[in-house]
Parts: structure tokens; sequence; C-alpha cells
């Protein structure tokens, strides 16, 4: 590195190389800010990489003179950046073929329109096998005993109860509100309701219709929801398993089991949350996020959840709908399903996720 | 010749304060110092690597805002990665001036590049506090955890880089310093530039393709 020793370049060379390395930055935001039609997005897109690569090489050729020294650096350096392209491929591929294996839409609900069990269906393994699915549930080498213990078994993420299994197929799913003791009946009987849901439906429409104007008309309804004494309500199953898959399953599973310690449990839990007063505390939860710790079935859950505000008042409902009747073992006696209205009535209560945990102590349920 | 340069720079070594090597045998006959800084860099790249992955494994996956389109500035980034690319071009001149015994020149580039280092931390630190202000904390949404761990990280490499040049700068007044000395700036040149090329890619993965 003596004075003599110029393959290291001139001031001449360092000033080209700098002019061309600001006209491409240039070019760079020129092409950004003022998109150029013709070009077309996808071009647009490979012309910016290009301009980044040859900026890229210019800077390691020139600047810091790979090019003319000796091979032994570029060897190192090549060697790291092809390992890094691999760890950033590996990176992705990663993070990106899990997601669309277990969590694309299109492969699920077409799972669960053929009538596969949800539990099974939505889980992290879509496209295994049963015999691969086995090997993952049952090795206990990699996993502590206490962890397997806390995972809930295979048996536990399939839906026991018929009625929301079968009412899959219909369109529209109703619950008995005044008659909880005639729960297991409609269950069975829901079969009825799901090969013909949409006259159903209608029934029941017709049935709340004639409520309101007096007549105790529900018992002429063929649907067994209809056969309450008062109205029944209607709520868009589809949505809510749509919704809940989209965006509550990868946290807390696709059977609302949750992932002990991390993400607590909401199959039964909602039940219970609902049936200890806190029907509107759910809907504020879901609303404004949960930050604190909270007991859930013995376990402590310290963590947070956002707020999901950006979902319409149908779609929250519904999906609390979904959890509360489709997960675990069902709705507990007496549930209502929450309605669009019953979101919206609550939009503007402008809490925070700490304000909602304070609320939530206030239902003694911990 | 390379043999020549390793041991006489490092058996003497203003700079630095002396790396004791003997003048004697080295096998791949190239200065320790600066193939360390290589296979350094080189781990470096893996690092980086790792994190613009993740980048864009988590990006359009935030589920509340701000989002990046709402809050990424093009025409503010642009001007600060110019600013990072001319200090490369700094960097060059003060190791050339050094090469060539220029000492007050080498001084000055030095400087130069320290302070173009600080401006760009400057429009990083104003960037930040925008984005703050704008709602997009670490915590926000995934959006900004992966935003904030790579520029910031980025941002830490910089002021290392910042720091160095800094006190090569300072112990260029504290001893004398020749042309044997440049290879101690050479590998800080290495490394600054090594900086400007992860913000090369930054800029154009995490700014640039928002916007197109």
């Amino acid at each position: 590195m003596t004075t003599k020793q110029h393959s290291h370049g001139s001031v001449g060379n360092y000033i080209l190389v700098a002019l061309i390395l600001g006209v491409i930055t240039y070019f760079e935001f020129a092409i950004v800010e003022y998109p150029q039609a013709w070009l077309g997005q996808t071009w647009t897109l490979v012309l910016l990489a290009v301009l980044s690569i040859i900026k890229f090489v210019m800077v390691v050729m020139f600047f810091m003179h790979l090019k003319g020294d000796d091979r032994l650096y570029s060897g190192f350096f090549s060697s790291g950046m092809i390992l890094a392209v691999l760890s950033f491929l590996a990176m992705i591929a990663m993070f990106i073929l899990p997601r669309s294996m277990s969590y694309a839409d299109a492969p699920m609900v077409q799972a669960e329109a053929a009538g596969v069990v949800p539990g099974e269906a939505a889980d992290h393994g879509a496209g295994i096998d049963e015999a691969t699915r086995g090997l993952i549930e049952t090795d206990g080498r990699s996993r502590s005993a206490a962890a397997i213990a806390d995972s809930p078994s295979p048996a536990d993420r399939s839906l026991s109860v018929a009625a929301p299994q079968a009412a899959n197929d219909a369109s529209s799913y109703q619950v008995d509100t005044s008659a909880p003791a005639a729960a297991d009946a409609a269950a069975s009987d829901s079969q009825v309701a799901a090969e013909d849901a949409a006259e159903a439906a209608a029934a029941a429409d017709e049935a709340a219709a004639q409520d309101e104007a007096g007549g105790a008309a529900a018992a002429e309804a063929p649907a067994p929801a209809a056969a309450a004494e008062s109205a029944a309500v209607a709520w868009d199953e589809a949505q809510g398993l749509q919704v809940f898959t989209a965006n509550c399953s990868a946290c807390h599973q696709a059977t609302g089991a949750g992932i002990p310690g991390a993400f607590p449990p909401l199959a039964d839990h909602l039940g219970a949350v609902h049936e200890a007063g806190g029907r509107e505390q759910l809907i504020r939860t879901l609303l404004f996020g949960l930050q604190g710790q909270i007991q859930v079935d013995g376990m402590s859950y310290n963590g947070f959840m956002p707020g999901w505000a950006q979902l319409d008042d149908a779609s929250i409902a519904n999906t609390l709908n979904h959890v509360i009747v489709n997960l675990g073992s069902g709705a507990p006696a007496g549930f209502t399903p929450y309605t669009a209205a019953d979101v919206a009535a609550h939009r503007g209560d402008g809490l925070t996720p700490a304000d909602v945990h304070a609320l939530r102590a206030e239902l003694a349920l911990d | 010749m390379s043999a020549h340069v390793a041991t006489s720079t490092a058996a003497q070594d203003p700079v630095t304060g002396g790396v004791a090597t003997p003048a004697g045998f080295r096998s791949t006959r190239l200065p320790d110092v600066k193939l360390l800084m290589w296979v350094f860099l080189a781990s470096d790249c893996m690092f980086f690597g790792s994190l613009i992955g993740t980048y864009l494994a988590y990006h359009n996956r935030s589920i509340v805002g701000p989002f990046p389109a709402d809050v990424l500035d093009i025409p503010l980034t642009t001007v600060s990665s110019f600013v990072l690319l001319m200090s490369s071009f700094l960097m060059v001149l003060a190791l050339h001036a050094l090469r060539n015994n220029d000492i007050p020149k080498f001084r000055l580039w030095t400087l130069g590049v320290a302070v173009f280092g600080s401006i760009f931390l400057g429009f990083q630190v104003y960037e930040f506090v925008h984005f703050v202000n704008a709602g997009l904390s670490i915590h926000q949404n995934l959006f900004g955890t992966t935003f904030f761990i790579l520029t910031g990280t980025h941002g830490i490499h910089v002021t290392v880089g910042v720091l160095w040049l800094l006190s090569i700068l300072v112990a260029s007044y504290r001893r004398p310093t020749s042309s044997k000395d440049a290879v101690y700036l050479e590998i800080a040149g290495l490394y600054w530039h090594f900086v400007d090329i992860v913000w090369i890619v930054i800029f154009t993965v995490v700014y640039l393709v928002e916007f197109v």
C-alpha cells in the first residue's frame, strides 16, 4: 500500500464512480416518484433491483477495491454474501411456506365445506398426512413432559358437539335462547336444518316476525330452533369461521385451544367469561385489545392482544359467536348470539388495552 | 509486494497502538487486520440478510396501522441515502490522501465522512421521531418491529463507524501518522463502505419497492 501502488484507483475514477452512484440514486427516486405507466409494475421492480445491484457492485468494486485486490478477500466476502442470500431465502421459506400451507383461506374453507372436522382441517398441518401428524404429536423426545401434558391431545382438538358440525353446511344457525334443556335435541335435529338450511332460516325469520306480531306461531316452524318460544337469532357462521381463521387462529389456534403459557385458550373460556357477566367485556376485548396479566384455567398469561376495531361489527359479532358456539364444548345455556348492533354499541367506548384489562378484573374471573 | 506490506505495517503502527506481530512469515501474505475485516463483513452480510429476510417475511402482515406507505418518505430518504453514498466517496478520498502522505487532506476528508455519517444519523433520528409521533412504535405492529430492528441495527453500525473514524482522526493528532498506517484507515473504510451497501439494499427493499 505504498504511494506507488495505484491499482487502487485515482481521484478521477472515484469522482466518476461517485457521480454515477448519485445519478443512479436520483433515477431510483424519479422512477418511484414519477411512475412510468409504460414500464409496468414488474419491470419497475426489475429496474429498481438492477439499479440497486449496480450501485452495490460499484461500491464493492471501486470503493472497497475488491476489483484487483487479493482474491482471498473476494472469496471470503462472496461466500458470506452467498450464505446471506441462502439465510435470506431460508427465512422467507420458513415464514411464507407454512403460512400458505396452513392459513390460506381456500383449502380450509374447502375442507370445511367437505365436512371435515374444523379442528383437524384448520390445524397447522393442513398438508400433512395422518401418519406424520401422529409422529409430530406423539414424539416426546423434542418436547418436555410438561409441554406434552399441557398440549391439547388430538382428541381435544376435534369438536365433540354435533350441532355446530352439522350446521356447518347451513348458511345460518339458530340457537335456542329460551329452552336450554332442549339443546341436545336441537343438536340432533339440526341435521334436518342443515339439509334444508335456506328454508329453515326463512322459517325462523317468519317465526320471529310472527312473535313480534304477538302470535305464538313458532311451533309451526319446521326447524328446531324455531320451536323456541322467543325469537331465535341467526348469525353468519361462515363469516365467523372465516374471520376467526384469518385473524385469530395464528395465536389462539384453529381449535381455540391457545398455546399454554403464550396465548390463552378461547374455547370454553369465552363462554365462561360470558357466564360471569362478561358479555360486553368480550366485545370490548375484540374492539380495543387486552394487555396485562390474566389467569385462564390456572395458567398465567401476561401478554398483549391488539384491538381489532378495523373489522366491521358483523365480523366481530360472528367471530365471537363462532368461538362460543362452535369451539370447545359449545355455547353455555341461554347464550344469545352477538349481533352487529351489539358490537356497534361499544365502538365509541375509546378504551385502551389496559382499560379493558381493568374492566376484566371487575368480573372476578381470575 | 503484499508480503512486504503485511510485515512492515504490522511491525510499527502508530494509529492503533501497535499490534505486536513478528516481521515474519504470513501464510496468507496479507495484512491480518484486513483479512479479519473481510471475514467480519462476510458474517455481517448474513446478519443483515436475516434481518432483511425477516422484514420481508412480515411485510404486509401488520394488522393495525400505521402501514409502510403511510409513513415512509421517499424524497427525505433519497437525500439521506445520497448523503451516505457521498460519505463513501469522501472515504476513498481520505484513504487516497493518506496513501499519498497528504495528512491535512486525509484529516479533512475523514472528518467529512464522520460529518456526513452524522447527517445521515440525524435524518434517521428525525425519521424515527416522526414515525413514533405518527403512532408507529416498535410494539405497534409487525412493520414497526421489523422496520425499527432493521434500520436501527443499521443506524448502530453507522454510529460505530462515525466513532471509529473520529478515533482515527484523534489518533492522527496524537501520534505521527503516515502512509504506513493506511491499512488501518482502509479497514475502517471497508466497514464504512459495507454499511453503505447495506443501506443501498435497505433503501430499495424497504423504501422504494413500497411505492411501486
